[in-house]
């Protein structure tokens, strides 16, 4: 199968001025100033198939935000490079964009006075959508996002909720081949972000779309990518399915304890390190146990346990 | 063209949503009229014509100017909002020309003006003090067609000024100094004719002539046949050079933007 987007060897970095703390550093920054190279993306490479769905998740400052920008083409790489769908993005980027949507979770690209429909006729214009495709379209987004409510309110009027159904029609309407999602479920409830998550599967699954996916949110990669990719202080330190990940640390269980006392206790512990009976043995021994319940770990505590850079697993595999 | 026509639209139906907005715009402009015909007015007193000009003209002048000034009223800020708060990246997601989209919006809410606040307000002033006639069909057609070619050396000069942004924290105070040469080096808030000699020569070696007084000089008559044709010629050029010039600092800004990061 040809891949979608190869993106090999990127990096991107950014000169940062560096302030001393104190007056007289104030004022010597006035005349004469320091930068430091902050390596933003640092040589990441992957490949992404037509109709895969791609998690890619990362802490804050990871380099997230900057490789989605790349791959929209709103930003040169300062080195290596990035081919998508046959266009190089940042060079061809009028042409490469009519393919592309892209949804950023915080930043609205409705028509914040006027009816929400007003801001999807536009996207008909500017993306030249042919009427029978933006009816098709709007007719069954707004189907399965329940949206025939508001479709008339003014943007201003509506729930973040809603607001963020909209942007995702706004990006979607042209059918294009390629989305982009950057935390597209951030400060929504867990209703709003099912129906969301629904439809970025059902979207993925109809059309063959490929998906970029950018979030916190753990559910959101457990319920919608098949494939994860993690970057930290801007490498890849993982690139494989989500069950992969999971295989991994099936051997990491969480115990929870609640003693005879009332305390309770949480533990964990690697039986790959020491078998379960000795674990349980050495529990019941030193401790008066009312309950116990065992917990294979969940992707939350995983990616947190990658994050903190702790992951022995992880890095004597890669 | 259909889909900047769109943006034009839009742009005039955001502008109609704000009730109130609406109807002060209205008699802020019947207001600003009715005061400064009264200040040509006094000023005029008993005599008929200054410096051979006559208060019917400044008048024409003045209501013209500002229909124009009307027209040519856009939200200047539009650029730097969108760089401060980084939407400016959604412009460049969508397969339009960010200064075409920039202009027809500009265009529509102009064009929302002019309606709304200007015909009235036009309307009501012809049947309270008697403004010029156009000297003929022809210098009406002509005005038109010089008004255009001087809204886009107002608009030309404002993209310039807003590209600064890129670089600068605020363009505010820029913004508002550009647009009291404007006012004044225009010849919208006080004709031109009136201007003293070295002065009026300094103008004539700037665009800010070309953009109210060629228009009010074509309709009046003023100007005629080869002049007009000059005229027009001389803002055509002022187009091309700020063009050119706005399209340095907007390569220089997105290059900043694309190549360093927001």
């Amino acid at each position: 199968m040809e891949h979608m987007i190869e993106v090999s060897h990127v990096k991107r970095y950014y000169k940062v001025a560096k302030r001393e703390q104190g007056m007289g550093n104030s004022i010597r920054h006035l005349f004469k100033r320091k930068y430091e190279i902050k390596r933003a993306v640092d040589d990441v490479s992957f490949t992404i198939k037509k109709g895969e769905i791609v998690g890619f998740i990362g802490p804050n400052g990871a380099g997230k935000s900057t490789t989605v920008k790349m791959l929209s083409g709103i930003l040169y790489p300062d080195d290596g490079s990035v081919k998508i769908d046959g266009f190089i993005p940042y060079k061809q980027r009028k042409q490469y964009v009519k393919n592309i949507g892209v949804v950023f979770g915080q930043k609205s690209q409705l028509n914040w006075d006027l009816p929400l429909i007003e801001s999807f006729e536009l996207m008909r214009y500017i993306y030249k959508i042919p009427m029978d495709l933006y009816e098709e379209n709007l007719h069954q987004f707004t189907e399965l996002l329940d949206m025939e409510d508001f479709l008339y309110q003014p943007v201003r009027q509506l729930s973040l909720g809603q607001r963020m159904r909209g942007d995702i029609v706004a990006a979607l309407l042209h059918s294009p081949k390629i989305v982009f999602f950057d935390e597209p479920t951030i400060g929504l409830d867990v209703v709003a972000k099912e129906k969301i998550r629904n439809f970025i599967r059902y979207m993925n699954q109809k059309n063959d779309t490929t998906i970029i996916f950018t979030t916190h949110d753990m559910q959101d990669i457990e319920k919608i990518c098949e494939r994860l990719i993690i970057i930290d202080s801007g490498k890849k330190i993982y690139d494989g399915s989500i069950q992969d990940i999971k295989n991994r640390y099936t051997s990491i269980k969480n115990i929870k304890l609640i003693l005879e006392d009332g305390r309770k206790e949480m533990r964990t512990y690697d039986t790959s390190k020491k078998p379960m009976n000795q674990i349980m043995e050495e529990i019941f021994r030193e401790n008066q146990v009312k309950d116990i319940s065992i917990c294979e770990t969940e992707i939350d505590e995983i990616i947190r346990d990658i994050y903190e850079g702790s992951s022995r697993i992880l890095s004597s595999e890669l | 063209m259909r889909t900047y026509l769109e943006f034009a639209l839009k742009k005039f139906q955001n502008k109609m949503v704000y009730r109130l907005d609406f109807f002060m715009g209205m008699i802020n402009t019947l207001i600003t009229i009715a005061v400064y015909l009264c200040i040509y007015k006094a000023l005029y007193g008993n005599a008929s014509v200054i410096d051979g000009v006559t208060y019917k003209m400044v008048a024409t002048n003045f209501v013209i100017a500002l229909g124009l000034s009307q027209a040519f009223t856009f939200n200047e800020m539009f650029m730097q909002d969108k760089i401060k708060d980084g939407s400016i990246t959604n412009e460049f997601l969508k397969p339009v020309s960010f200064k075409l989209r920039m202009l027809s919006e500009n265009i529509g809410e102009g064009l929302f003006k002019v309606v709304f606040h200007f015909f009235p307000a036009l309307i009501l002033t012809c049947l309270y003090t008697d403004i010029c006639m156009p000297k003929s069909f022809a210098n009406l057609v002509f005005m038109l067609l010089s008004m255009m070619l001087g809204y886009l050396v107002l608009w030309l000069i404002s993209f310039i000024v807003q590209t600064w942004s890129f670089w600068l924290f605020s363009v505010w105070g820029i913004v508002t100094i550009k647009n009291v040469f404007i006012n004044i080096l225009s010849g919208s808030l006080l004709p031109l004719w009136f201007m003293p000699r070295p002065l009026k020569t300094m103008i004539s070696c700037t665009p800010f002539e070309s953009i109210y007084f060629t228009p009010v000089r074509i309709y009046l008559g003023q100007l005629s046949g080869m002049d007009i044709f000059k005229a027009m010629m001389i803002q055509c050029g002022w187009i091309l050079v700020l063009y050119l010039t706005g399209n340095i600092f907007w390569k220089q800004g997105v290059k900043k933007l694309v190549v360093q990061g927001g």
